[in-house]
């Protein structure tokens, strides 16, 4: 696996995929990423001469089964394999469960859950298939400590932890790790209906004092898919700043 | 052997290379599982499933047949190029 790295980033249009995106365009590799939307970051992406052909972008909803298949393929057209997985995509509805509706579980199920299994089977299907890779979930700690109001999008983040032990065992002895990222709770969630209060008392309880930003994530990310790094695999890694110490 | 045939049996001799059993004689009627033929398990049946699908644009795991020996992975290819001509 040497540089470049062929990455994909799902969801990596804004907030923290964007971050991720950012650092791995840094690092010198090529990455491909999908969103619902263009946004300007996108377009700045594709503008800059020092990303030509290292970036690709395809509006594609992952929860929609052909646009993510469709997806991987463009990918796999453009640069053959994939070196580095990042499963980021995801939504959050917020809300108690007993007035949750139908609508809002499916919603944050296929996205976060069922559309990751999708988009991963192929994935890995490739790094069989090309003798190795690294995949990240990002999960989170709503996943392993609950919060009032996440419930679905908590289970679906649990799952995920779950989903990549057992990945990570399946696959270990073919040169693919498997991890996840519990992240903490960052400045970017502030559109993940957390309120100012919310966010207030997260920052007192938190060791670090602070929100998380998108290049906390983005550097642990970095760490879990370094080529040096074989003997990680099946871990749940958490970055929040000390909260759930 | 034609084209296809060679190219399968290569797939599968290589394969059986990285899983550690160069030693074993891959042929048309070779079983594709089991003791008495080249012994795939579930991951390496994935992985051949995988490799076919990137070296040739289909396999048969993922049309969803259960091809049993070698020759039936060349049949599902042979039959896919007669159903095209």
């Amino acid at each position: 696996m040497t540089a470049p790295r062929t990455v994909i980033v799902t969801g990596g249009s804004r907030g923290l995929g964007q971050g991720i995106v950012q650092h791995f365009l840094d690092a010198g590799d090529r990455v491909a990423t999908c969103a619902r939307s263009e946004t300007d970051a996108v377009r700045a992406w594709q503008a800059d001469p020092a990303y030509a052909d290292r970036f690709l972008f395809r509006k594609a909803d992952m929860a929609d089964r052909e646009q993510s298949t469709a997806f991987v393929k463009d990918v796999l057209a453009e640069w053959r394999s994939v070196d580095v997985l990042v499963n980021n995509a995801g939504v959050a509805r917020d809300g108690i469960l007993a007035l949750f509706s139908d609508e809002d579980s499916d919603t944050v199920i296929d996205l976060n859950l069922k559309a990751t299994i999708h988009l991963t089977k192929q994935v890995v299907r490739n790094m069989l298939a090309h003798g190795g890779g690294r995949i990240v979930n990002i999960s989170s700690i709503t996943g392993l400590t609950g919060y009032r109001g996440l419930t679905v999008y908590g289970a679906t983040k649990a799952a995920l932890d779950g989903f990549t032990r057992a990945l990570a065992r399946e696959v270990g002895s073919r040169k693919i790790t498997v991890n996840s990222i519990a992240s903490g709770y960052l400045r970017t969630e502030m559109s993940h209906g957390l309120d100012d209060a919310q966010l207030n008392q997260i920052v007192r309880r938190t060791p670090a004092g602070r929100l998380g930003e998108p290049d906390d994530i983005a550097r642990a990310v970095a760490f879990l898919v370094d080529e040096r790094n074989d003997w990680i695999t099946g871990h749940v890694l958490v970055v929040d700043g000390g909260l759930t110490a | 052997m034609n084209e296809i045939e060679t190219r399968i049996v290569t797939i599968v001799t290589e394969l059986l290379a990285r899983s550690d059993r160069p030693e074993l004689t891959v042929s048309l009627d070779a079983a594709l599982h089991g003791e008495d033929g080249l012994g795939l398990d579930s991951l390496e049946t994935a992985e051949l499933s995988a490799i076919l699908e990137d070296e040739l644009g289909t396999d048969p795991f993922g049309a969803g047949l259960l091809p049993e020996t070698v020759g039936d992975i060349v049949a599902f290819y042979a039959d896919a190029t007669a159903a095209s001509a």
